[in-house]
């Protein structure tokens, strides 16, 4: 059963894999590093080919397709799931613009609805673990289900490191979280993000635990209606 | 017998009689610091009580002196302190240096107008003690956000007289004076996002000047007061952008995909050294505040650099290397490059106006303390006027 479970979340990242490659339009600037995961060099496939294995129909992505497994934060909190070796060198992140502008002025904050979706990182890196990327999807799916709805994403960080390197790095977590959510068709305009460094930490402890618990990007919903806000 | 140990790091060798001048200090005073323990000048203190008593100790331990008894002293200051505030200064010949007296003000100011006296004195440039510092400040509380509660403040440079700026019940953060003004430049997360504010400490009025999406912080004004550099996302990452101190006019000076982080300004307002991460690394980088290409600073392949800030006299910058985990330390470079100089342990440097004194931040444990590094004795002296958690100091200039 265990096994079973396995195999069909490996088939679950592949076909999010290959959709965050072929379901998109390429982002612009990005230049295609040599042997970056496939969503900044891969090919374009056309929409809605059918994808080799994961048994998902291929029309959006993976996260929206029938079977599509909720995050359950039980499996996948932090410090579980420690990134293959490819996966802890961060990539450039992608350079798409913030909204311009006024963003979600008079709105309330949400931050109950994606509250689950909490993206975990590893010391002093800014990419997008491949145990997180299950979030992002989670996430993606729920924006395109409520195109009205804005997102802020912020980035915190642990505090082992300056003021001024961790406002950046908190930064560059909520923008590597941004690039993602638009990589995987979320509209640019509906997602903004904001760095609080290491001035919101979710445990002040000053433990390993408490520290993977701060590294983390957190999901703040504006609603167009906010009466249907709790 | 002179030994000019390392003009490059600023230390003065010494034998008096010599006006001697070093990376353009123009000097009037014939007597400069001499080069024994590392530059700590013995002096002895005798005749002050109380508060005057320990200001004066606080101010000379931060402008490189140490404390002796009066048969290991190069320098004696003898007084006494009551209405007024009195002072004799007498070298190892017993001659007298300076002999004054300062009425008016309180005790603390008098204490801080003769130490500077004697520093000026002995070390032939002016002193530091009746200079201003703006920081952060953590009362440890949390808002309704959970936010670590931090308000900017204004205080003497010893953390006396501490003035709570900002009221914001939020994030406030990275404070910068405006050179030559008294005007402070802070980031507040009080509008709901982080907004960078010009706040006129005489009226107290304050006014947005960058709220775009994303990051506003960083701010820097340039020594002639007339632009402002800072850190801004808005373009998909953090960059350098520099406008006009109100923020209009602004450009974008770098468009790299990593981040930029902590610009300071050179002396003549004309460039901007930043750290710039890559890879999980960072590197001290230099351009031209009309734009063009950044350069490399060359620190002698030092990793972990950031938080690099000019020293007044354009001769050196500083900055905190991140060792791995929680270990900080204070280096200072030459501004033209070479290979850095291990100052002290500590975080984000900001120099006094004499480009001799750092204001840096030391945790122990999990609070962080200001406290005040002098680069030519590399001797500390933390600051235990205040409570509670300080960070990123900005001294006054």
């Amino acid at each position: 059963m265990k096994r079973l479970l396995q195999v069909g979340l490996l088939g679950l990242l592949a076909a999010l894999a290959m959709f965050s490659a072929g379901c998109k339009t390429r982002p612009k600037n990005v230049t295609a590093l040599p042997g970056s995961e496939a969503r900044a060099g891969g090919t374009d496939l056309p929409a809605g080919k059918p994808l080799p294995s994961g048994g998902n129909t291929g029309n959006g992505f993976a996260g929206t397709s029938p079977g599509a497994r909720p995050y359950n934060p039980n499996n996948t909190g932090p410090g579980v799931d420690l990134p293959p070796a490819t996966d802890g060198i961060d990539k450039p992140i992608g350079n798409t613009p913030l909204p311009a502008g006024g963003f979600g002025e008079g709105r309330t904050e949400d931050r109950e609805t994606l509250k689950a979706n909490v993206v975990y990182f590893e010391y002093d890196k800014s990419a997008v673990k491949k145990s997180e990327q299950i979030k992002v999807a989670a996430v993606a799916e729920y924006l395109k289900s409520h195109p009205d709805a804005l997102l802020t994403v912020e980035g915190n960080c642990d505090e082992r490191g300056t003021e001024g390197y961790n406002l950046a790095l908190g930064e560059r977590r909520a923008l590597a979280v941004r690039e993602a959510l638009l990589n995987l068709g979320v509209p640019a305009a509906s997602v903004s993000t904001v760095s609080f460094g290491e001035a919101r930490p979710a445990d002040p402890a000053q433990t390993d635990a408490a520290y993977a618990k701060n590294r983390r990007a957190e999901f703040v919903l504006l609603p167009a209606n906010a009466a249907a806000v709790r | 017998m002179i030994r000019f140990t390392n003009c490059r790091q600023g230390f003065m060798a010494a034998l008096v009689a010599v006006v001697f001048t070093c990376h353009g200090w123009a000097q009037e005073a014939s007597i400069v610091i001499e080069d024994k323990v590392a530059g700590l000048v013995p002096i002895h203190i005798s005749g002050y009580t109380g508060e005057v008593d320990q200001t004066l100790k606080f101010d000379l331990e931060v402008a490189g002196f140490v404390l002796v008894a009066p048969d290991k002293a190069r320098y004696t200051l003898t007084g006494k302190n009551g209405t007024q505030v009195e002072g004799t200064l007498a070298d190892s010949a017993r001659r007298a240096v300076l002999a004054r007296s300062y009425p008016g003000g309180t005790p603390r100011a008098q204490a801080h107008s003769l130490s500077d006296d004697v520093v000026q004195a002995v070390t032939g440039r002016p002193g530091i003690a009746r200079t201003k510092l703006a920081f952060k400040h953590e009362t440890g509380k949390r808002n309704q956000h959970n936010e670590m509660v931090s308000e900017i403040f204004v205080a003497d440079y010893d953390g006396a007289n501490a003035f709570q700026l900002t009221q914001d019940g939020t994030v406030s953060r990275s404070p910068a004076w405006q050179p030559g003004h008294r005007t402070l430049f802070y980031t507040s997360f009080r509008p709901g996002r982080p907004c960078i504010f010009s706040h006129d400490l005489a009226t107290g009025a304050r006014s947005p000047i960058s709220n775009f999406n994303g990051m506003n912080d960083g701010a820097a004004i340039s020594p002639d007061g007339t632009k402002i550099a800072m850190v801004l996302s808005k373009g998909g990452s953090p960059d350098i952008w520099v406008g006009n101190v109100d923020g209009s006019g602004l450009r974008q000076l770098t468009s790299t995909r990593e981040a930029e982080s902590s610009p300071t300004w050179s002396p003549d307002s004309r460039t901007l050294c930043f750290s710039s991460s890559e890879g999980g690394g960072t590197r001290l980088q230099l351009i031209s505040a009309s734009g063009g290409s950044m350069r490399p600073l060359n620190i002698g392949g030092l990793r972990g650099a950031t938080e690099p800030d000019w020293s007044p006299d354009g001769k050196w910058i500083a900055f905190t290397r991140m060792g791995g985990g929680k270990n900080f330390e204070i280096y200072r470079v030459d501004a033209a490059g070479g290979v850095a100089e291990r100052i002290g342990e500590g975080e984000d440097p900001s120099w006094a106006p004499n480009s001799r004194t750092l204001a840096v931040i030391r945790r122990q444990g999990n609070v962080r303390k200001l406290s005040l590094l002098d680069a030519f004795t590399k001797q500390p002296k933390d600051v235990r006027t205040i409570s509670g958690s300080c960070g990123q100091p900005s001294w006054a200039k």
